[in-house]
């Protein structure tokens, strides 16, 4: 059995990480926590993850920064953004912040979990 | 003695003066005709004076007359007393009249030139016509002015009243103007020499009294804004009753002006709901950020409750978990919405008492999540006992809302300078401080939202109450902030003032203070929990 993918969730809503990290758990992930994008680098400096599910506001350093130390470092991990906020951020639209997608809160997990696998080129089994 | 006395009465040696004549008889009947004749005339002019004086009892020295006729008889008397000695020899009677004629003569004399130079100063014919033509013409300019000032009292747009003080203190109407019955409803004549409180309804009347009798206690102009109950419905106006004092200091007058107000009011509250409304959309975006939190919370603990359901797995413990979890985040919801909602009306309700720092602590509230995220160190300084909750806590008068928007509105300015700064290159700017205090000796509340955003510029820094005006991008900021603020303190009458300060550390930035009177303690109305 090969190992399970490494996810590492930003949200500094512990209560959705802890949602987020038991659903990811039940469907075979392995989950590292950080509730901001400072705890987030510092994760994936000890633990390289295969991919980021990342909230925008964060205190410290927001989801914009995160991804963009991510990229600026070459790391070219998928990038799941979610948000509350009303309008698409035409920013991160862009191609260099690419692989990534941005879904709207309330997030279904069934969508997480979709796109997730989809750009962790994993096939639609479960 | 008088042996002696006699002989001064005795006339027997003398001879009557016709024996001087010779008896010619032409030259008697000369005597004897002119004599009479100036007799005669002495005795009419005195009785012309006299008709004169009687006549004309206005006339000035008129008592002069007098003394003038009783010496012209005295004149009279004597030429007739000549024509008597032409045959009698009673010299001794002739000396005694010519005597006392002597004596009213001098009399007569010495008083006229007394009396001359006010006599002098009596004005002639001639200045009297003068006179009455420059009283005309004075008349005449009076009359202009008179239509004049009439025309103002008539066709002015402002509410103009006279009111009476009668010696008893109560109030009649004296006159009110056209515009006055105009915007009020009221009928001129039905008012015009009656008391106030026959005059007028009951309520109003109560209504209005008590500010004419401030006027007149005070023997200084009022000035107040009040809302009555009219004929022509219900009317606002700005009025300012000033005080006429009579020759004895008593005020016996109150000239009025009223200004009808009641659509710049509705104007004003507009604008402070447009800014409401601006400020709830600039809020609209943290909104649906913060809504969007416990929904997110919700689904999650749903979704993974609902798949441990449909493979078996029915831990009570875990599904108790979710439930209380789910319903913490909808109270959490349920609090945003109650914000929104209130927030969003119509703060039509009266004024109350309430604690400053409730409003205060709940604007930071609002914000303090979003303001988070953004890096921005939200502290916060209350007065201990709003933090505990004790009754001590000074009160001020208001819209507790109204305040919370005002606050809100500095704290948003706040941000965006702290933010502007930033992308300026200032990494460290980021703290907003927010204080109340209570100053009881001074009898204040005092609010201060401090920034570290680099500060104003002093030469607009004195615009920045003023309506519309705005440092931000087109789009960015209505302009009308800062001034509803202004007008909301203002109506507490209460102080909001800006002034850059120097924070240490090379750190700038903008502190606005806002100065509340407090309230003596009312505890009946007073409002602790905010709404």
């Amino acid at each position: 059995m090969p190992d399970p993918f490494h996810i590492l969730v930003a949200e500094d809503e512990a209560l959705a990480a802890m949602a987020l990290e038991d659903f990811l758990s039940i469907k075979g992930f392995r989950v590292t926590l950080a509730g901001d994008g400072i705890e987030a680098m510092e994760r994936y400096a000890e633990d390289p993850a295969d991919a980021l599910i990342t909230d925008l506001r964060m205190p410290r350093m927001d989801g914009h920064a995160l991804i963009r130390e991510m990229r600026a470092r070459h790391v070219t991990l998928p990038v799941l953004v979610m948000t509350g906020f009303l309008t698409q951020d035409t920013d991160l639209t862009d191609e260099r912040w690419k692989p990534l997608e941005i879904l709207s809160k309330p997030v279904n997990p069934q969508t997480i979990l979709e796109t997730l696998r989809r750009m962790l080129g994993v096939p639609r089994t479960a | 003695m008088a042996g002696a006395l006699e002989s001064v009465w005795d006339a027997s040696e003398f001879v009557p003066h016709g024996v001087c004549l010779l008896w010619r008889p032409d030259i008697l009947a000369l005597h004897v005709g002119a004599d009479s004749l100036i007799g005669l005339s002495y005795f009419s002019i005195p009785l012309a004076l006299l008709y004169f004086v009687h006549r004309r009892r206005d006339i000035a020295f008129g008592w002069v007359a007098v003394l003038f006729a009783v010496f012209i008889l005295a004149c009279g008397t004597t030429h007739f007393f000549n024509i008597w000695t032409l045959w009698n020899a009673d010299y001794v009677t002739e000396a005694v009249i010519k005597g006392f004629t002597a004596l009213v003569s001098l009399l007569t004399a010495v008083t006229l030139w007394l009396l001359m130079p006010r006599l002098l100063a009596l004005p002639s014919p001639r200045q009297m016509a003068e006179a009455n033509e420059a009283l005309q013409r004075e008349i005449e300019i009076r009359r202009q002015a008179e239509q004049r000032y009439s025309g103002f009292f008539n066709n002015l747009g402002e509410a103009l009243f006279i009111v009476s003080v009668r010696p008893d203190g109560q109030f009649v109407y004296d006159a009110i103007n056209p515009a006055l019955a105009r915007v009020t409803g009221l009928d001129p004549e039905r008012l015009r020499g009656r008391l106030v409180t026959e005059a007028l309804d009951p309520s109003l009347a109560g209504d209005i009294l008590p500010r004419y009798t401030e006027c007149r206690d005070g023997g200084v102009p009022v000035d107040y804004e009040e809302t009555l109950d009219l004929p022509a419905g219900r009317r606002v106006f700005h009025t300012v009753l000033v005080p006429v004092r009579d020759a004895d200091g008593r005020v016996s007058q109150i000239l009025g002006s009223g200004r009808d107000v009641t659509e710049r009011k509705r104007f004003q509250e507009d604008l402070v709901q447009t800014t409401k409304m601006a400020t709830l959309g600039t809020l609209a975006a943290g909104m649906a950020h913060e809504m969007s939190q416990p929904l997110n919370v919700i689904r999650l603990w749903i979704e993974n409750a609902l798949d441990r359901l449909r493979a078996g797995a029915t831990d009570p413990v875990r599904l108790e978990r979710t439930m209380t979890l789910v319903i913490e985040q909808t109270e959490r919801m349920g609090k945003l919405i109650d914000h929104v909602r209130t927030f969003g009306r119509r703060d039509g309700g009266g004024q109350c008492d309430f604690a400053p720092a409730g409003s205060v602590r709940s604007a930071v509230d609002l914000v303090r999540h979003q303001y988070g995220l953004e890096n921005i160190d939200l502290r916060e300084e209350l007065p201990p006992q709003a933090v505990t909750g004790g009754a001590a806590e000074l009160v001020v008068r208001g819209r507790p809302l109204q305040l919370e928007q005002v606050v809100l509105n500095l704290l948003a300015n706040a941000r965006d300078a702290v933010l502007a700064r930033r992308a300026a290159g200032d990494e460290a700017a980021g703290r907003i401080e927010v204080a109340v205090r209570d100053d009881a000796t001074l009898g204040v509340a005092v609010i201060q939202v401090t920034d570290d955003g680099g500060g104003i510029d002093p030469a607009i820094l004195p615009r920045i109450f003023d309506p519309f005006f705005t440092t931000k991008d087109v789009g960015k900021g209505s302009g009308l902030g800062l001034s509803i603020g202004y007008g909301i303190i203002d109506s507490m009458n209460g102080r909001i003032e800006a002034v850059n300060v120097e924070l240490g550390g090379g750190r700038r930035g903008v502190r606005f203070t806002i100065t509340l009177p407090v309230q003596p303690l009312a505890p009946q109305d007073r409002e602790l929990s905010h709404a």
